[in-house]
Parts: C-alpha cells; structure tokens; sequence
C-alpha cells in the first residue's frame, strides 16, 4: 500500500493562459489542464482515502482563500480544500478551472497559501508532501519573504515542481525565441527558487505532456508467499540435512486492466433516456446519480425429475448441500468430513534433486515466478543460500524442489535456478507440471517427412529447400533486436526490453477512463504511442531487411488459399473418400438394393443423407428430396423427443444439412427447412412446448445461411439476425 | 493406473464456456467446431473371441499381468482409462462394447430375450455410452478382479458373429447417446486381422458399415493384438485397411499420421512388456483427442510473410473438481447433482434483464464512467487475431522469471496459406540451431487482449521405444510487461566465500536427477491423486485410504547416503566462516540497517523506527511468549502485526480483523495440545 500523500496544484488561469503559443490548437490553460487532469484523474481513480489532493487557482477572477482579507493574496482562489478528491469535486474543478479576464495574482503567495494548507492538513504526519506550480510566469513573481517559505518547505520535507508553459530547458531541448522580459525574470526567480528547495523539479510543460504517454508503474511493496526452510535432506531423520531459512517474494504478478462492470438503466428511468449518453457527468447541477443499476446475479436449480414438466424440478437453496460429482455419480460430503479430500500436508521447501540447464525446457513453466532470498534475520541464512546459488551458477545446473506455500497446500514442484547480479542474489523459482498436466499430442517431424506408405523422406513440398532455409537464416539474423535499442546514453542496446514494455489493455483503458472522466462528450483519444509501439517490426529494421525477407518470400512462395475453396467440398468433387486401402466403398453402396431407392434410414439418416448427396450433388431434385427427408425426420425426432431426449439428434440434422448445403452453395432448401422449422416449434406443432429445442437451435448459431455464407442466399445480414430471435 | 494422460477440459472454443480468463474474450472467432458440443465420446469394441481368452504360454514370473488373456487386458485398460477420464474429462462419455460373446445385450436391459438381442447378436453392451457413473467403474472392476464373474460373461459364442452387425451397433449407440459430438471415437481391440475370410459379401456389408461411421464422424482407432508365440502377425491388409479411413488420404507422398506408428501389441510379454502395458501406452498415446486452442491464427514472419499455424496446450495444470451443489431428497433416493442456471437481475427493482440492455462502465472516483458499446470496441481493439514476430533475440535475454502462464504449443497448418509448413520448418530449424528467439504481438482471438511472446523452438523428442513424447514444433511465452515485473525485497547481499561454493558444488553433484532432466511422468501430483482417490472411494461406498502415495517426496535416505557426508563438511565450513564474517562485520554495524541504508537513497527518515517494526514483524512473538500469553488469555494483547507474523511462522492463515487473528492463534494451541 502506498503512504500517505498530499499534494497541493496551484494552476495559472490568468488571462495570458488563454493565448494560444507556438501554433498550438488549445489555449495554454487547456493544454496546461492535460497535465493538471492527468495527474488528478489518476487521484481519482485510485479512491484511495490517504491521497489528498488541493488545487489553488492563481489569477483568477474571484478571491478566496484563508488570506483573503490580506491585499497582497488577491486574484487567488482555493477550488479545492486538501481532501480526498472524487467525482463531483473534480466535476467542479472542471468549471472553475478556465481562463480568467485578469493578469493580477501573485504567483509567491499562491505558493504561501498552498504551504499553508499543507502545514494545515498534515502538522507532523506522516505524508509525502509536494507542490505542483503550473504557470506562463507572466503574472506578477514577488520573492520577497521567499527565503521564509522556502525554509518552512525544506523544514517540512515539501516537494516542489515547477512545470512552465514554455519555459527554456536546454536538457529538453526547447528556448523561446522572443521571450518577454518579465517572463524571462520570472523564470529565473521560480529556476532559483527550486535550486533552495530541498527536493524541487524544474521544468518545461511540454516535456511534462509528453511524457504522460509513458504509462507510471505501480510499484508494490514486496509480500512474501512463503516463509520456512529450504531443506536438502530431512533434518527431522538425519543429522546430515541441511536446512536455510528463507523467504520467496513474487517476481511476476500480472496487472490487469480494471474491469467493467455490468448495469442497467434504472427502474425509474425513462426510455427516452439517450442510450448513447455517458450519464456521468451530464453538467454540474446534476445530482451524482448516473442512472445506472448495477446487475445481479440470480441462481437457481434444478434437478431431474422424471414426473415434474420437462424432466425437471427446481430446488430450494437451502435443501442443497455441497459435495462432488464422480462421473455422472453425485457424492455427497457431509459438513463433518468436509476436509477428507485435502491431502495433508506441512509447509516445506525441499531440494529434491538437481539437473542440467543444458537440458531444460523453457516450455515446462507453467505459471508466474517468484524469487527467493535468504531469511532477512539471519545472515548466516544469505551466506548458505549465496553457496548454493553460486554452486548452480557454476555448475550450469539447476535445483528441482518440492514446495508447499502453508500446511494443507497441495504441493507443487518447483525450478530453481540462480540469479546473481553486483548487489543482488536470489533463486527464481517457477513451477513445473506434474504427469497429469502433460498432454501427449503428437505431431509430424518437421525436419523429414515420413510417408504413408513408410518412406522417410527430406526432400518434399512441406519441407524447406535449401534455399528457403538459408533465405530464413539470413533475414532471422538480420532482424535482430539484441543491439538494436538505445540505453539512456545512446549506446546500443536491447530492443522492447521488457521493462520498457507496457500492458496496452491495462493503460488503455486508465487513459480512457481518465479522459472520459473529464472530457464527456469528447471521442476517447487514440492510444499512446508506446502501448502500440511493438505491434510492428522497426521501421528502420524492416528497411534494412526488405532484400534478405524478399529471398525468403520467393523461397517460400506461399500461396493463400481462396475462402470458397476452404470448404469441405473442395477437392473432394469427383473423389470420393476411400479408405485406407482404396477399397471401391462408391461402387458398394450403389450396388447396395437398399441405398439405390433412396430413402433414408431414420436410424441411419446422417450418413445416408450424405451419401444421396454425394452421389447426385448436381441433381437438384434429389438434394432437394434429401433435405425434405432429412427434415421430417428431424421433425419426427422432436415430436416424439420425451423432454429434450431427441433433440441432440435434431441438432446435429440441422447442423449437417447446414454445412453440407453451404459446401454445395445451395442455401434455398436448407433456409426453407428452417423457416419451417422454427413456425412449427412456437406454434407447437411438434409435440407441444418444445422452447428450449429453439434455444437450442440459437445456441449453436444454426441461422439461417446468408449472402456472407453463400452467394445464391437471398437472406440478408438483418433478416438472418431477425431469424435467431425468439419471435415469428 | 497413473500411465495414462490427464486432460481437463480444452480451452472451449465454444460459446458456452470457458473460465473466468476467457469471460473479456467471449467475442471470440467462430470456428466450425464451434457448431459442435466440444466434448468427446469414446467406445472401446473388445473380441471376445475363443483366441482372445487363451492366455499366452509364456508367463514371466512376479508379473501377473503377463498372464492375462488379450480380452481381459483389453478390458483392465478399458478401466484404467475409465476412471481416468472421470478425473481428465469430467464431462466425456465412454461405453464398453463386447464382441463375438455367447450372450448378446443392448440398450434398456433388454438381455437374451429382449429385441436388442435380435438386433445385434453377439454383441454385448457391457457399460453404454455416457459419463461413467460409480456403478460403471463397480462393473467393470468386477470384470476385471473377478475371474468368477468375469468367465459367466466371457464366453466366445460358437458361430462367428457379423463384423457388419458390430459397426453398425456402434452407429446406433453414438447416434442416439452423444450426437453432435465433435469427437467420437470407436477404439476396437481385436486380433483377427481377417473376420469373414471366406465370405466376400460380409466383408462388403462391412466395408458399407465402415464408411456409414466415417460419414456420422465417427473414427475408428484399431487396436491390433499379434501373437508372436502362436506364430501369428496381425495384417492390416487382410480387412483393416478397408475399415479404418485416414485423414489425409490418396497421397502417397503425405506424412503419415503419427497413430500409424502404433504397432500391433503382442500378447506374449516381449522385453518384460506385457500386453497390458502395450495397451495402456498405446490407448494413453490416443486417449485424448486433439483440439485446437486456436485455429488457422496469421503468423507474420515479416511483413508481406504470412503463414498459418494452429495453437495447441500441451501443457496445463490440472486441479481437482470443484464443489458441487448435491441434491438429497428426504425419502432417501440417491443423492442428484443440482444444475445452476443463472438469471441477470436489475438490482434496483429485481427486474430479470435481457443482455442487450446491459451495459459496461467503469467504477471512478466513487462514480461509474461508461462507453457505449461501439465505443468499448473501439477501444479495446488492438488488431486483428495475429503473432507477428517484430524481430528477433538471442535465448540468454529470455530470462527464467519472464513467465506467468503456461505455453502454448503452435504448429503450421496448410489450410489458409499453401507452403506454410515449408516456412514453419525452415524458422523453426533456424532458431533451434542458433539459439534464438523471436518476439512477436500476440493477439490470439478476436478481441483479446494483446501481449507480447517469445517464440522458440521446441525439438521433437522420443522415447527409448521410439515413440514421440514431445513434437517439433515453435512455443508461445506470453511475456509479462513492467507493470507485470515485481521489485525484489531489500535484502542483504553476502557472497559466500569460495570453500564455501566448493563445498556445496560437491553436493549438487552427488544429486543430479536421473539424466539431469525433469521428466514429469515421474511425478504424479500427489494431492490429485489424493482427491479422487478418497472420490472414488466415497462414490463406490468403500473404505477410505489411509495412507498416499507422494512421489514428490525427496529420497531422504538416498540423499543422505550420497551427500551426507559432504552436506556435514558444508555445515562445518558454514559455521566457521559465519563466525569469521561476524568478526568482521556482525558486531559494528546491525546488518538490517546497513542494508536498508545502501539501498534506500531518499527518504532516510524514520529509519529507526523502520527497523524495529521489521524486525518484530518478521518473526513475532516467540513461541514461549505466545504460548504463555494463551494459557492466560491473553493473546489480544499482541498487535495485530505480532499476530500476523506468528501465524504466518506457523503456516497458517493470517487474514482478517484482530478477533479472527486472536481466534486462529487460539485455535493453533487448542490443536496443538490434543497432539502435545
């Protein structure tokens, strides 16, 4: 958890600021505010009852502050008390924050006051204390008694930031050509105000703004997920364990984005409500209610019951208790033996043996990383654990060890591998998977081809020549990121490292938030710059490589394959599927007496509704003979389906009738079939109430077939939509 | 019983799944095993023919399994996969399915007289297809413990029973039990290569049955048994060839699929492997069917370069069941498993709610900030679904901590882009000899959120029997961001002298794992295990175990026979140079302090005040203290941080207010006292 912290904003309103400068769009207050807004937006979100926040008007038209009666602290006005800051103060401050018709005010004594109030709120707490002056410097700057708020900001232990509307900073790399006099004198007496201060930032506002495209990281205070012995050898037994007291600290933890959550307009709202609007902040007068309810959850459940109306009875909570199911068999647990499914288990970290890094898979880690160090208490623990680090680092090795984080955890089985920098040493830890997390699925060789009929060859069109396989070598080492960043210094360094990365969904969705926050109205912004930065190879890299990637992509000579031609049917017209042996199964099934009359089986009806379909695919009348076939079976299977006891079956019908009709490009008798379909389920005429075999049917998305699907359908976009709904 | 693989559910690409991690990315591409219920159905078709019962002549002694006739082995590996898909894939179907007995049963306990009887004669439905219940796993096990029972349903019928009539049996059960199953799947374990060899007509009506399967998607996975010692190899040519239908078929230049490899089992132990083992390894290499986690995803290589490649997890922890609610009625019927069906309520007015009307907003400030729907789109899209490597790395700059989920396993497929496998090969044999990896955007469906990965290579790797048990192929490591990256704590940094690093070097020698490589096949999950073990023992009403099996426990004794001696001489050095380094360090300056001091540039106010409470945190009250404090109950006098770090040295959960802490730490000496 962060510390406490109180910060006092004192922003420039006067009437200078609402010049537009160097051919910026916004006036200097507006692009001022990105900043101000930024940084108290982020307050906000955070909610945080510790984070205090005051803002100080400087220059503006109105006076009021605790020094009001006192000429000297005119044309200053305290917006916001130090205080936890919401939504409706920053609603507020939205309002009160806009240029004035004034160039009075002093910039000193706005400081004074913002002193003041800090001196005020926090006496001798304990808080991080900072003040942030955003100002043109063209208003007045009176240092006198400078040295006296300077001593009480340094007594205090307050930080100061001077962020100037464009002031001179050479670092940055911007001089005003041009600059008034007054304000050329003012920022040298602001530069060397923050020379006294203790802890001062200096700055220009531009480079202020730019930086907050770079997302701030939230550090964490470090808590640890264990704290024991790390064991080789079992002390309890034998002598000749060994045993350091350490501690394991997360390395990795992953930050998500915040989520949404869900709601609804309100009861009481009316449906004229605009649904597009952002009911926020629809303006200060409003009273806080957005208009939104949030969404609950409502459980309910049902068993079976072979007496109740469609199979099912609903259940009371409260008649239900916990257990298990094993397979389809529910076993119940009473409350008293609750625990015998845990395994025992004692709180351990024990060394269970050692393996080469040579040898290791990367693939076998399975979940985040965590680092361990020796017991803070004890040194004798950090010498021990540094042997042990160091013996692996040697070694090339690393240790395999058996954690259990508390009594009764399920043990996992732990990689540990040594770390060791200038100043820091530690064992990664990262889990490995046990016999049932592996899947054996097998998959070719990719370096030889092994044929059906046995050969194994190294030459074949999924195989790469020799020319593709030196064309890929080439371009892989020409697009090497190792030496292609820059450090600070503008030496070579590593590209997109991964401290220079930053979650995109994470800080996207801050920048928005914090935007709408603000802005209502206004289109949410583009995303930062960096949070898509390494969506793209570099440029100048791409440049670089373009001749050795053309190489590759002659080589390679990859070809798309035509969406029609995806389908099932291609390559299959006129090749009917054999088996293994090439066995004539055509030439059987048409000299088979009870497949030639071409009626289907009920019991048989997938398979010959696809064999009709194979053989006369170009004879429309027999496709359409199928389909009508296929679909009064369809309807027999739900009208005499007890419960929903037929309507797999039914579903699968529809389902194969839809792809083989989309493969033949032949939508009109399958749509019809549908149509059908769904009158007779909501008029029910097919044995009664039959809603949830609809449901069904929507669930698996079996819509109609549409122009998207197939050129010959008549249905649109919108009528297939209207279609999946529940009404005729 | 552990030899098999252990699946959960796939990652459903189905709409009406998938945990919590997929709830952002609902919106995601329809594949056509969409259309599909993602779930598997397998029936296992066992001979029960006069051969299949005899039990081979050669017995290798101490391994009764060697013993067993094909049909019982058949039916012990039909088990062992039984109760190991109830733990794998809860929600799979599975049915066992006898052939060529006297006696013939079908659906509905229509037994000897019934019309399924007349149906299918010889064919003996001895479990049928669905999620095994507990009296399934009974049955069987009686089968396959009991010889007495077994041998009254074990008896070869005297007239050869129709290869045609078998097939199409196996249609009508997954017809009517698991229809619009993606996978179903009919797993035939015989060792007549020939059924019908004098009756050309059968074999045809067979041959229809066959392609009448093909065309319901069902698939068939022969299991051959050969008898070496009776002289007889099984033939795929003879029948089998015109039964089974292949993937990729007609091309004789197409890579074979790899269950092709498998070899016919043979029924006499051969190198001490029984046929059940055979079985086992083959059934476990098939046991699970393969499903995508994502279908034909773009992989740029560079821009203008685009292959398609098919996401795979092969690796992925696999938890015990989650709780369910039970149903028992109070006239004492057997206990029902409750379905949870949940509705979306307004929570001002209780009104039920459609989810068009729902919309998303943010909590603010204490407020809600929204977006329109359009406008949530807008922002959350990054891009189409895509790995697009943007350049590429040496693997010592993939450090070992830039982990937090498992990998992804991807491999080429030639369905979008023609030649994709060719580039795939080609990159794939690059990185792996050279070392590196590629970093790549990775947005893997629509709408999900995007990331960057390592892509690196992973070589394929067999057995000593030659059978893959890793494929070839490129692994995806989701890379965690700085936002993601967590500072260490401060510690001290010692290094430990170079006798000391010696003498420990010693000791992980003498200690390296088989290989030096973690196999995971060695290491069951113990609490796995555990859970349904005692599940099923509850299930089938038996008596509970009392005692696990933890191959995860170190070898205490062997690592004391093998490194004692060196782990005592580290003690020794150990304490001789603490002692020396205290000397020298210890008593002038507290080492916390001197630490915290270098580390922490800023900000050196309240140092003193700092240490103490670290100090005291860290370890908390002695035991004595504690121990005291409780016999006078007086436990609440300690802070709450005090309590928190006692329990915490106790392993025990340290969350809560100040009365559940005081409670926990009471409850940890109440317990304590019963074993004291």
């Amino acid at each position: 958890m962060a510390g406490k912290e109180a910060t006092v904003y004192i922003v420039d309103c006067g009437s200078t600021m609402g010049e537009r400068s160097h051919g910026r769009k916004e006036t200097n207050l507006d692009w001022a505010l990105q900043y101000v807004w930024d940084r108290i937006t982020s307050t906000v979100a955070t909610a945080r009852k510790t984070t205090l926040v005051g803002v100080v008007g400087l220059r503006t038209d109105s006076t009021a502050s605790a020094m009001d009666h006192d000429e000297s602290y005119s044309n200053i006005n305290v917006f916001q008390p130090i205080d936890q800051i919401l939504m409706p103060q920053l609603r507020r401050l939205r309002d009160e924050l806009v240029v004035s018709s004034t160039p009075a005010g002093d910039c000193i004594s706005a400081l004074a006051i913002a002193v003041g109030m800090i001196v005020q709120k926090c006496k001798k707490l304990q808080y991080a204390r900072k003040i942030v002056i955003i100002t043109d410097a063209r208003g007045s700057v009176d240092a006198e008694d400078l040295s006296k708020i300077v001593g009480k900001m340094n007594a205090d232990n307050m930080e100061l930031v001077v962020l100037g509307v464009d002031f001179d900073d050479a670092e940055y790399g911007f001089k005003e050509e041009d600059k008034d006099e007054t304000k050329a004198e003012n920022e040298a007496i602001l530069q060397t105000l923050c020379n006294d201060c203790s802890t001062a930032t200096f700055g220009t506002l531009a480079q202020a703004i730019d930086e907050l495209g770079t997302p701030r990281l939230k550090s964490t205070k470090p808590v640890a997920s264990f704290k024991g012995l790390l064991t080789l050898g079992n002390p309890q037994e034998y002598e000749s364990a060994l045993a350091i007291g350490v501690e394991r600290y997360p390395r990795v933890m992953q930050a998500k984005p915040p989520t949404a959550s869900k709601f609804v307009m309100r009861g009481d709202m009316t449906a004229t409500q605009p649904t597009q609007s952002t009911a926020t902040m629809s303006g200060s007068d409003e009273a806080p209610n957005d208009g939104l309810a949030s969404v609950k959850q409502a459980r309910t459940y049902q068993v079976k019951d072979e007496e109740a109306a469609g199979g099912k009875k609903d259940v009371d909570f409260d008649e239900l208790s916990k257990g298990y199911e094993y397979g389809r068999t529910a076993v119940h647990i009473s409350e008293s033996d609750r625990n015998v499914t845990t395994y025992e288990t004692t709180s351990s970290l024990d060394i269970i043996g050692f393996v080469d890094k040579s040898k290791y898979e990367r693939y076998l880690e399975m979940d985040r990383s965590n680092l361990i160090v020796g017991n803070k208490n004890d040194d004798k623990n950090t010498i021990a654990l540094s042997s042990l680090i160091h013996a692996l680092y040697e070694l090339e090795s690393y240790a395999v060890a058996r954690l259990v984080t508390k009594d009764n955890k399920e043990p996992r089985l732990m990689l540990l591998a040594p770390n060791i920098e200038p100043d820091f040493e530690c064992l990664w830890d990262v889990e490995l998977p046990f016999a049932e997390d592996v899947r054996s699925y097998k998959f070719p060789p990719l370096d030889r081809v092994v044929t059906v009929s046995g050969k194994t060859l190294t030459v074949h069109r999924n195989l790469p020549s020799d020319e593709l396989q030196d064309s890929i070598s080439t371009y892989v080492d020409s697009m090497d990121l190792s030496t292609f960043g820059k450090d600070d210094e503008t030496n070579e360094a590593e590209y997109a490292a991964m401290d220079e990365t930053y979650s995109p969904m994470l800080h996207r969705i801050n920048q928005v938030t914090k935007h709408r926050a603000v802005y209502q109205d206004a289109e949410p912004p583009p995303p930062y710059e960096i949070l898509t930065r390494y969506a793209h190879p570099p440029a100048d890299l791409v440049k670089q490589s373009q001749k050795s990637l053309d190489k590759v992509i002659k080589a390679a000579d990859v070809k798309k394959v035509p969406p029609k031609a995806r389908g099932k049917r291609f390559g299959r017209k006129g090749r009917e599927e054999k088996p293994l042996s090439d066995l004539d199964v055509g030439a059987l099934l048409a000299s088979d007496p009870k497949r030639n009359t071409k009626r289907i089986d009920p019991r048989n009806a997938i398979p010959e509704f696809k064999q009709i379909l194979n053989i006369g695919s170009d004879d429309v009348s027999a496709v359409q003979d199928a389909v009508k076939q296929l679909k009064n079976i369809m309807f027999e299977w739900i009208k005499h389906s007890v419960g929903d006891s037929g309507y797999g079956k039914a579903v699968e019908a529809i389902r194969v009738m839809r792809e083989e009709m989309n493969d033949l490009d032949r939508p009109g008798p399958y749509n019809d079939a549908m149509q059908e379909l769904k009158q007779k389920l909501l008029k029910e005429e097919l044995g009664g109430e039959r809603r949830e075999m609809w449901f069904l049917v929507r669930r698996n998305k079996l819509g109609l077939l549409q122009q998207s699907d197939s050129s010959e359908s008549e249905v649109t976009e919108e009528q297939a939509k209207l279609f999946l709904s529940a009404k005729l | 019983m552990t030899d098999l693989p252990h699946r959960d559910k796939p990652a459903e690409p189905s709409k009406y799944g998938g945990g919590p991690e997929e709830e952002e990315e609902e919106e995601d591409d329809v594949d056509d095993s969409a259309y599909k219920t993602v779930k598997d159905a397998v029936l296992f078709a066992i001979d029960v023919s006069e051969s299949m019962l005899q039990t081979p002549k050669v017995v290798v002694p101490k391994k009764p399994d060697t013993a067993l006739s094909p049909t019982v082995a058949a039916l012990k590996c039909a088990y062992a996969l039984m109760q190991q898909r109830i733990i794998s894939n809860p929600n799979d179907m599975m049915g066992i399915l006898l052939f060529g007995t006297e006696k013939s049963k079908f659906q509905d306990g229509d037994e000897e007289t019934g019309k399924g009887g007349l149906q299918y004669p010889h064919c003996y439905l001895l479990t049928d297809l669905d999620v095994p219940a507990a009296s399934d796993v009974k049955l069987l096990r009686a089968m396959v413990e009991d010889e007495e029972e077994a041998s009254k349903l074990l008896q070869s019928s005297t007239e050869e029973v129709s290869m045609a009539n078998v097939l199409f049996c196996a249609n009508q059960i997954f017809t009517t039990k698991a229809p619009n199953f993606s996978s179903r799947r009919l797993f035939l374990v015989t060792d007549n290569d020939y059924p019908h060899a004098s009756n050309r007509d059968a074999r045809n009506s067979a041959a229809v049955r066959a392609k009448d399967l093909y065309d319901l998607g069902v698939t068939i996975e022969l299991f051959p048994i050969s008898h070496p010692d009776r002289g007889y190899t099984f033939d795929r040519s003879n029948f089998y060839n015109d039964i089974v239908y292949s993937a990729t078929p007609s091309d004789p230049d197409a890579p074979a699929p790899l269950t092709n490899d498998i070899k016919s089992a043979s029924s006499s132990a051969k190198d001490g492997i029984s046929l059940l083992q055979a079985l086992l390894s083959s059934v476990a290499s098939r046991a699970a069917p393969r499903r995508a986690l994502f279908g034909n995803l773009a992989f740029e290589i560079g821009p203008g370069l685009k292959i398609s490649v098919k996401g795979f997890i092969l690796l992925k922890r696999q938890e015990p069941k989650r709780t369910s609610y039970i149903y028992l009625p109070s006239d004492s019927e057997r206990p029902q498993v409750a379905v949870g069906s949940s509705t979306l309520m307004a929570e001002d007015t209780a009104r039920s709610v459609e989810k068009v009307e729902i919309r998303t907003a943010y909590k603010f400030g204490g407020e809600t900030v929204s977006f329109t729907e359009e406008e949530m789109a807008k922002i959350r899209y990054f891009g189409d679904p895509v790995i697009r490597i943007i350049g590429f790395k040496p693997m010592d700059m993939l450090p070992i901590w830039a982990n937090y989920k498992h990998n992804t396993f991807i491999y080429p497929s030639e369905e979008e882009y023609i030649g994709s496998t060719r580039v795939f090969s080609a990159l794939q044999q690059k990185l792996l000899k050279d070392n590196l990896f590629g970093l790549a955007w990775f947005i893997p469906r629509k709408n999900a959120v995007p990331t960057l990965a390592a892509v690196y290579a992973g070589a394929e790797k067999r057995n000593e029997e030659g059978e893959q048990v890793m494929p070839p192929g490129l692994w995806l490591k989701p890379l965690p961001f700085a936002d993601d990256i967590r500072e260490p704590p401060e510690t001290n940094s010692i290094k430990a002298p170079d006798e000391l690093v010696d003498a420990m070097r010693v000791i992980v020698q003498q200690l390296q794992l088989p290989k030096a490589i973690y196999d995971p096949s060695k290491y069951p999950n113990p609490s796995l295990q555990w859970f349904y073990k005692i599940l099923q023992a509850l299930a089938l009403e038996e008596d509970l175990p009392d005692a696990a099996e933890d191959k995860t426990l170190p070898r205490w004794k062997q690592i004391h026979r093998r490194a004692g001696p060196y782990v005592v001489d580290f003690g020794d050095a150990l304490e001789k140079h603490y002692a020396d380094w205290q000397r020298e360090n210890g008593s002038k300056v507290h080492p916390t302090a001197n630490g915290a001091a270098k580390r922490s540039t800023p900000a050196a106010t309240g140092g003193a005040k700092k240490v103490k409470t670290e100090d005291g945190g860290d370890t908390g009250p002695t035991d004595e203290e504690m121990r005291s404090a409780y016999q006078k109950d007086a436990i609440a006098k300690f802070t709450v941080a005090s309590l928190k770090a006692f329990l915490v040295a106790k392993g025990q959960s340290a969350t809560g207010k100040k009365p559940d802490l005081v409670n926990a730490v009471t409850q940890y000496f109440e317990t304590r006292m019963e074993t004291d």
